[in-house]
């Protein structure tokens, strides 16, 4: 059934039309995630105006060759002049640049390029057979549980915000409430309209998004007057021809660091609203721990730029499992892709896969085929970025705003969604300068009528309230949430050797046991009886434990 | 008491906010025979906010602050001053936009933003009046008679 699937979307996927727009939307990636400053999030918000008038299939290939280029484009930069192109690429300058100034910048680059691919493609495949396996747990799912599940990509949004906790969930919650404006999806009644007539159709998503994640992001990069003046990148770079086949033999001498980091990336990705900007440091961490010889881990070793790489790609995998699976963004550019599916009028849930078999597994070949592209057509971006990073950034920057009024407009014809757009542009710049995260902003946006919708369909199907506590599945989500939002409280007390923080894994480990235990079917049930056995075996290891192993602990 | 820092104040204005849009909830539609009204969700979603915003006041005038230099009106322009150039050209080119349509309006904002934020040497200027010309030219093409979208003709040219 699988590859029933696969083939019939590979003919829509392989049509001219569609390599051609994939194409443009690898080199639009590969050059936006190259500058310095430029987000793969912006680039994927940038492009979804031109896909309003191509059919799904193109629109989404599209987006994702965008989405798959900049995630390579962010080396370029990382390696050759030690910025990272996109926050995804962070890791990658700890040994790609020193790499680079030991004089070997072709290697370099070429290793980057070829972990990104082989990332790409383990991602892909997980993807191809993961996706179908869990929307179809995802059909077990009652209102409770997804409401409850919205809950928890809003909490675990809000506590991978870099230690603001408070500020990403106001920003959640504030998502929620832009989201509310307007006719109301259910009843039809006008919700703060303010007695404005263009407000009875509430903020429409895409202006939302271009000025929250593109304007904002524009003008912070050019606030600094003098160094917007100035070409994005100094000194005269040359092209350098990449050593293909000694970074293949690499990537293969180095495969379980391929294949780990690969697997990283694809949890990240899974995880909502978690993107390749922390996946890639936490595989770079975790490759640096497992080493042998952690000592020769930013000096320009070969594992350290595999590590990012290869798990930055594999990313997206995971969280194209998650949008197509749950209906629930993966990270930041899914969350556009969820919102381009609905400009189409096709809403992400448990029965996408099997009610849109050829857009579904369309997305899927697609990633595919984007990851192949990008591998082809590296090289050649190469060149064009060094040409893009000579034009100062006011130039740019000026003219990209002006693009965001146009592409706007056509969502809507309307003069409306650019004010809009000016609006949230402003309000993204003040919440960023405030140190409020714009993701879980954009998540509460996207994922609002979701909640809402799934909060009144439990409540026209039962009284009980307790019915959202109860549910397997809907304490499964409480306890992912209650978690993931102590998560930072955990972090801060790991780091001053508190004796609770080592025990918070046990914890979490006993707790989500008990939904599982109270699911049907005999391996989520054993599974939850072996994360309770497990955890009680850990609690009684960490309590004979010597005190004095850590004379810090407190 | 404490002087009031830049959270506190943003604290202050959220729970302004909720305040109105609560009020605001009283407004909206019954409608009859619906399971949840309209305004239940608008209204759980503001006391959480209402929550947070409390909890982010309480934490923001107890905590500690960083050491910050005095505000100056002089350095926040200064600082800002480039977004703030964008912010209003941006509106003014809203307002001409009815007049002058896309394409017009569109490279004035260009050409105009570019040379405020850049510089206005005769050099800069013929710049900046290529790069208008051929990039919001270029894009109002594509849009125009690639895609068929029909951009704002503008009263002065209809």
């Amino acid at each position: 059934m699988i590859f029933e699937n696969l083939i019939n979307a590979a003919d829509a996927v392989f049509a001219f039309n569609n390599l051609l727009l994939m194409a443009l939307g690898v080199l639009a990636g590969l050059i936006a995630g190259s500058i310095p400053g430029f987000t793969i999030t912006m680039a994927v918000v940038l492009a979804l105006p031109f896909t309003f008038g191509m059919s799904p299939i193109e629109g989404l290939s599209t987006m994702l060759g965008v989405y798959v280029g900049g995630l390579t484009g962010g080396m370029f930069a990382s390696i050759l002049i030690g910025i990272p192109g996109t926050p995804s690429a962070i890791a990658t300058t700890f040994d790609g640049f020193p790499m680079s100034r030991k004089g070997r910048p072709g290697l370099a680059l070429g290793i980057g390029l070829w972990a990104s691919f082989f990332g790409g493609i383990i991602s892909a495949i997980v993807l191809v057979f993961l996706a179908p396996t869990l929307a179809a747990i995802g059909l077990e799912f009652g209102p409770w549980d997804y409401f409850m599940l919205v809950c928890f990509a809003l909490t675990i949004a809000a506590s991978l915000s870099e230690g603001a906790l408070i500020k990403g969930l106001i920003a959640g919650v504030f998502g929620l409430l832009v989201a509310s404006v307007g006719e109301d999806h259910i009843n039809g009644a006008a919700r703060f309209t303010f007695d404005f007539d263009v407000m009875g159709a509430g903020f429409s998503f895409l202006p939302v998004l271009i000025g929250l994640f593109a304007f904002s992001q524009l003008l912070n990069d050019m606030s600094d007057t003098e160094s917007a003046k100035k070409p994005m990148i100094a000194g005269n770079h040359k092209a350098v021809k990449m050593e293909h086949r000694q970074s293949i033999a690499l990537n293969i001498l180095n495969w379980f660091t391929v294949v780990r980091s690969a697997l990283i990336g694809l949890f990240i990705g899974l995880l909502p609203a978690a993107g390749s900007s922390i996946s890639n440091i936490l595989a770079y961490d975790q490759t640096k721990k497992a080493s042998k010889t952690p000592e020769a881990f930013g000096t320009g070793t070969p594992q350290g730029l595999i590590a990012s790489e290869s798990s930055n790609n594999a990313t997206a995998g995971g969280a194209l499992i998650m949008m197509m699976a749950l209906g629930i963004p993966g990270d930041a550019v899914t969350a556009v892709m969820l919102g381009a599916l609905t400009i189409h009028n096709i809403a992400p849930s448990p029965t996408f896969i099997t009610t849109q078999p050829v857009l579904a597994y369309g997305i899927m070949v697609a990633y595919f085929l984007a990851n192949f592209m990008t591998l082809a057509m590296t090289s050649g971006a190469l060149r064009v970025f060094l040409l893009v990073t000579r034009i100062p950034l006011y130039i740019l920057g000026v003219v990209i705003l002006m693009y965001c009024a146009i592409g706007v407009f056509t969502l809507n014809n309307t003069t409306f969604d650019i004010w809009t757009l000016l609006v949230f542009g402003v309000l993204g710049f003040v919440m960023v300068k405030n140190g409020f995260p714009l993701t879980p902003m954009v998540l509460g946006v996207v994922l609002g009528p979701l909640a809402e919708l799934n909060l009144s369909r439990s409540l026209s199907t039962s009284d009980d309230l307790t019915l959202f506590f109860v549910r397997p599945w809907a304490l499964f989500f409480i306890v992912m949430a209650l978690f993931s939002v102590f998560f930072p409280l955990y972090q801060s007390a790991a780091k001053a050797n508190k004796r609770w923080a080592s025990f918070y894994g046990v914890a979490f480990l006993a707790c989500t046991s008990v939904p599982l235990m109270l699911m049907e079917g005999g391996f989520r049930t054993g599974l939850g009886a072996v994360l309770l056995l497990l955890a009680i075996w850990l609690t009684i290891n960490k309590l004979r434990a010597p005190k004095a192993q850590n004379p810090s602990v407190k | 008491m404490k002087r009031l820092n830049r959270d506190a104040i943003t604290a202050l204005l959220l729970l302004i906010l909720c305040s109105v849009f609560f009020w605001k909830t009283f407004e909206i539609r019954e409608v009859p025979f619906s399971e949840m009204g309209s305004e239940i969700w608008p209204r759980f979603v503001l006391i959480l906010l209402a929550i947070l915003s409390l909890i982010y006041l309480f934490r923001s005038v107890t905590q500690p602050q960083p050491d910050t230099e005095p505000f100056s009106w002089s350095r926040w322009l200064k600082t800002y001053q480039n977004a703030l150039i964008c912010f209003v050209m941006f509106f003014v080119f809203l307002l001409a936009l009815p007049y002058l349509g896309m394409l017009l309006a569109g490279i004035l904002f260009v050409f105009i933003t570019q040379s405020i934020i850049g510089g206005h040497s005769p050099r800069l200027l013929l710049m900046h009046a290529i790069v208008a010309v051929l990039a919001v030219g270029g894009m109002w093409s594509i849009f125009r008679f690639a895609l068929g979208v029909v951009l704002p003709k503008g009263e002065l040219f209809s």
